[in-house]
């Protein structure tokens, strides 16, 4: 076994699960623990919660503070930042969902450190914390922008469920926000912009669009064990300083407290239902074994991957097609982010690796309507390590050999834009099960991509936009990212009735009333912003629908 | 630029601000009271000597370690280095001196410090100015502060106006600027008290008020400073009794605030021992005591007006 | 100006024991650069192939000790560790390598008459680009397309071997591993005095001074 393996075996956390024995791993302290209630696997707990992320981890949180009794399983490690996490790009690839699949299409998305998460936390747990609300009208945009679908949800519902996501997170952002309705004052201040952000705010001002400080998921002062960040660069690679407000830091140590039980490295590979065509639990693999944990309700958790998977792979004779898939949808309308992006150099230092790679930002493109295309992209600046430097040089450019080499040692005097941009739902974009199988002998998820015209114009026109604005910040040597995604959403989309989407506004499925989905694939569209704060909103907001529909004897 | 600037430099120059502000700001009641009455003004110099060396000693280790952070790209950021050591060693100089007469030295220093802060100040104003979002909330907290060069110039208007009152001839009342002395030092207490509330307001801000003691250098200075310019207008005995007390309070928050600060440094990433980070971007352990300094300056000017001004 | 003198006397490995890293970052590189330098998951010729396309992909300097990249890269696919996901078009990782290594090789001799890797360092390079531009036989390459095999298994695979490494660090200033201490300085044209120190022309001394004293 080679050295590289050995360090990576030597990893606790990946080796054996770590909540068990009534306790689970002090997440700010190493060698830490604090104390876990836990469940026998027949005694069905009001919530089994299936993925700990955004949608899941504060999902788990909010309910145990309800007084429900919850188990949360993730098939990833718990890991200790303090502990656990190198500041290695190859090393905290750990992080992510590594497990087999299968990308087609004629844009098939690259997969991994952008898109997903294999840990207790989710993919909040190496997440840039870019902490944005959606563009209100967003929520409508068929009716009142005439594209996608229309959500379930009223936008002044989701702006109360912003503010309390925002509070509990302690989002470090701007005194006022330029953009949309008035927001309340974000709980912490703005970080310090470090040069590659200036360079955004110049080329901004320059083409007359406002922009400003990033709202971030990372403390710019103390917060309760959290230290201030220090600019160390490796967010999106685990902070290993704690200063993030990840589910892990924020939302699973809460949840511990109020009684929740959190499963690690336990893969739910099926959902049980019953004759009734209610669920009854799922089965999961931990410690080399599967089991069985009963439940009186059932929430998929697992992003727009892993969501469609679980529910198409847990077919019965009743369901033929999957679990909530009466309306066929599940597993389709899936949705990326354009992450295209345009780089190039200046004569001053910049050392773009310093600080969270994305302390500034424009919004100017997602709130302007006049463009000749749907949907909408704000760009950030960029912070790339140098693996995922020499990706871009690789992959855009096509470089190798010594123009490769002579192209990297600008490494420090490079800047950068890059956008989150809207894609459209299509049904053909979709999450199929394969015939190969994982390590668990679960079937394999194929994930099937490509973009639309509108998708296509929508990059060409943030690809110049973003270039003028370079070349308005004094940029030189100017090359674009032309392929490259983030993000995920859609795949069990939430709507107006049993037809036409796969849950309703409670995250509930139309189908089986106690099988819940919470997580990005509710999305029916997936804006111009990252999404993990609305995935957050969302799951707050489904806590509190559950709590009033149990008091009304609603629940199964 | 940092080459020339080791680390056992600023930590020299950090100890030497301590030991100023300790010699500086340690109670001299004793002396005081067995000074000859003749010689009252000289004792009031003494201690507002005292009040202009620590804040000179705030300004420079705070400077020391704010320009160091800011590599010294400029070779001006060694100015209030300098003009504020001067200053340090002419308050000490002046603390010791029993002589009541203006001295020529201690005189030119006090003026290059208000020089060189009014310089600083414009310096800072520019360079928030210059910046990309110019005077915007974000530039207001990260880049040059503008109350710190002013604090420089004030120990220099302190350090001027123990001469001035250290002058004063035998038998007469000290005059500044052909104003009471006790009047015209509680308003120029009263003005830094403002100045500095109004610094630790706007970088508490940035720091979220995430502890609740950081609303104190808020709550108590202004208070103190309002008291303190309401006895120019009326310079009542009761009114200054009041004014002593809150004035107290904020000398000895001065003190608890370095406290305060060197918490807010621990609790940084790797706490102490990765000091090379922290000290430069915690909360600044030198900052609090240019409350204490002021308020030492404000309650030498009660102390005149109660001697001269009596009603 | 050259890599090697872009930030004189810079070595991120000073830091090693310093503040800027913390047990698991030391564990993890001490592992890295202690690679075996024997193949395990590749036979003999695979790896005098392997190992000529590394020199290919990222020529090395004489003179100092290279990123061992052929080593690493084999032990990358010991471990079986992955991307999570393979194109469509492209065989699992393992036997994508094996494949393509032998395919180059087939190619190399049926174009110039010899392995690959006895090829002048032109002739080579010539033939990388026809892989990267497809313009191969497909008799050889079967059913995988050598253009998306050249892109997204030997670029990538390659380059991220490279960049993993401190001496990689090292020639583009990069400050390398960084917790418990992050940065401080953050603007236009500042540093750190843990950070390298780029050698503005004619100040080449200074920066191999600040770059001595980096710890």
């Amino acid at each position: 076994m080679s050295a590289d393996i050995r360090a990576h075996v030597l990893d606790a956390a990946l080796r054996a699960p770590r909540a068990t024995q009534g306790r689970a791993p002090d997440v700010f302290r190493e060698g830490g623990w604090v104390p876990m209630r836990e469940h026998p696997n027949d005694e069905a707990v009001d919530f089994v919660i299936v993925g700990t992320g955004a949608g899941g981890g504060t999902l788990a949180c909010r309910l145990a503070e309800l007084g429900f009794s919850v188990i949360a399983l993730d098939a990833g490690p718990f890991f200790r930042p303090l502990e656990d996490f190198a500041s290695d790009e190859t090393e905290q690839t750990k992080l992510y969902w590594l497990d087999h699949r299968i990308v087609d299409g004629a844009n098939p998305i690259t997969m991994g450190g952008k898109n997903s998460g294999k840990a207790v936390g989710g993919s909040t747990v190496h997440f840039a914390m870019v902490s944005l609300r959606f563009r209100p009208e967003w929520f409508r945009s068929r009716s009142a922008l005439g594209y996608g679908a229309d959500w379930p949800l009223d936008w002044h519902d989701m702006w109360r469920y912003y503010t309390r996501a925002e509070q509990a997170l302690s989002i470090s952002g701007p005194l006022t926000y330029p953009w949309g309705p008035k927001r309340p004052r974000y709980p912490y201040r703005p970080h310090e912009l470090n040069a590659a952000a200036l360079v955004l705010a110049q080329g901004a001002e320059a083409q007359g669009y406002r922009w400003t400080a990033t709202p971030l998921a990372t403390v710019s002062a103390p917060r309760g064990r959290s230290p201030p960040c220090v600019y160390r660069g490796f967010c999106r690679f685990g902070c290993a300083t704690n200063a993030k407000q990840s589910a892990l830091t924020v939302w699973i140590p809460r949840a511990l407290k109020a009684g929740a039980e959190i499963r690690d490295l336990a893969m739910v590979g099926r959902i049980e239902t019953d004759g009734r065509g209610l669920v009854t639990g799922v089965h999961y693999q931990r410690s080399g074994g599967w089991h069985f944990q009963a439940a009186r309700n059932v929430v998929v958790a697992g992003y727009a991957i892993e969501t469609p998977r679980l529910l198409l792979a847990s077919t019965t004779q009743r369901f033929p097609q999957g679990l909530a898939n009466s309306s066929g949808l599940v597993g389709k309308n899936l949705m990326t982010q354009s992450n295209q992006a345009v780089f190039g150099r200046m004569r001053r230092e910049v050392r773009w690796y310093k600080g969270p790679p994305s302390l500034s930002i424009s919004e100017h493109w997602n709130y302007e309507d006049r463009k000749d295309f749907f949907g909408g992209y704000c760009w950030m600046a960029q912070g790339p390590l140098p693996i995922e430097w020499v990706t871009v040089q690789t992959g855009a450019r096509g470089l190798w050999g010594e123009p490769l080499r002579r192209e990297m040692q600008y490494y420090n005097h490079q800047v950068g834009l890059k956008m989150v941009g809207e894609m459209l739902p299509d049904e053909r974009n979709r999450v199929t099960l394969s015939d190969e199988k994982d390590q668990y002998g679960l079937p394999v998820a194929r994930i099937t991509y490509s973009w639309g015209e509108n998708d296509k114009r929508l990059i060409e026109h943030a690809l110049q936009q973003m270039q003028e604005s370079l070349e308005c910040a004094g940029v030189s040597h100017l090359f674009r990212q032309e392929d490259d995604t983030n993000h995920l959403a859609g795949t069990a989309r939430m709507g107006f009735d049993a037809a036409t989407s796969v849950v309703n506004s409670d995250c509930r499925s139309w189908d089986i009333p106690n099988l819940w989905v919470c997580d990005g694939s509710v999305f029916p569209t997936t804006g111009g912003v990252n999404p993990s704060l609305t995935i957050q909103a969302i799951a707050l907001r489904t806590a509190d629908r559950i709590k009033q529909l149990a008091s009304r004897g609603e629940l199964v | 630029m940092s080459k020339n600037l080791s680390w056992e430099a600023l930590a020299g120059l950090a100890v030497l601000g301590a030991v100023g502000v300790a010699a500086l700001a340690a109670p001299r009641r004793r002396a005081a009271r067995a000074a000859p009455t003749g010689a009252q003004t000289v004792v009031v110099a003494r201690r507002l000597n005292r009040a202009a060396g620590t804040l000179a000693a705030c300004v420079l280790t705070d400077s020391a370690v704010e320009h160091y952070r800011g590599s010294f790209h400029n070779k001006s950021m060694y100015a209030p280095l300098a003009s504020a050591t001067l200053n340090l060693a002419s308050s000490l100089h002046g603390t010791a001196d029993p002589r009541a007469a203006a001295h020529y030295g201690r005189n030119t220093i006090s003026a290059i410090a208000v020089v060189t802060g009014l310089i600083g100040t414009a310096f800072h104003l520019y360079n928030i100015g210059k910046r990309t979002g110019g005077f915007s909330w974000q530039n207001l907290f990260y880049a040059a502060p503008i109350g710190a060069p002013a604090a420089l110039g004030l120990s220099g208007v302190l350090g001027a106006a123990a001469e001035r009152v250290r002058n004063t001839p035998p038998g007469a009342a000290p005059r500044i600027l052909g104003a009471p002395a006790g009047r015209m030092l509680a308003a120029i207490s009263s003005i830094g008290l403002f100045g500095s509330m109004g610094e630790a307001a706007l970088l508490h801000l940035r720091g979220a008020y995430h502890n609740p003691f950081m609303w104190a250098p808020v709550g108590l200075p202004p208070i103190a400073a309002t008291l303190l310019a309401a006895t120019v207008v009326a310079p009542t005995p009761r009114l200054r009794a009041v004014t002593k007390a809150s004035l107290n309070l904020t000398a000895l928050l001065g003190f608890l605030g370095m406290g305060f600060h060197s918490y807010g440094v621990s609790r940084g990433m790797g706490g102490w021992s990765n000091w090379g980070q922290n000290l430069l971007n915690g909360p600044p352990i030198p900052a609090p005591p240019a409350f204490t300094a002021l308020a030492l300056a404000g309650l030498t000017a009660l102390e005149l007006q109660a001697a001269h001004h009596e009603r | 100006m050259s890599a090697e003198v872009r930030f004189p006397g810079y070595d991120v490995l000073a830091k090693h024991d310093g503040k800027s890293w913390n047990e698991a970052t030391r564990r993890t590189l001490d592992a890295r650069m202690s690679v075996p330098r024997q193949p395990r998951f590749f036979d003999p010729a695979q790896w005098q192939t392997l190992c000529a396309l590394c020199d290919r992909i990222i020529p090395q300097p004489q003179g100092k000790e290279p990123v061992p990249l052929a080593a690493m890269l084999d032990a990358r696919l010991l471990s079986g560790r992955t991307d999570g996901f393979r194109r469509a078009t492209l065989p699992q990782q393992d036997e994508a390598w094996r494949r393509g290594l032998a395919a180059l090789d087939t190619e190399a001799r049926a174009r110039h008459g010899a392995a690959f890797h006895e090829l002048k360092t032109e002739d080579q390079e010539q033939l990388l680009h026809k892989v990267q531009g497809g313009e191969v036989s497909r008799e050889v390459w079967g059913d995988m397309s050598s253009q998306e095999f050249f892109c997204h298994r030997v670029l990538l695979d390659i380059a991220a071997a490279y960049y993993a490494h401190p001496t990689a660090w090292n020639e583009i200033g990069f400050g390398g591993p960084a917790s418990p201490r992050g940065y401080v300085r953050m603007d236009f044209d500042r540093r750190d005095p843990w950070e390298a120190a780029e050698a503005h022309q004619g100040e080449e001394e200074q920066a191999r001074r600040d770059n001595q004293r980096v710890r």
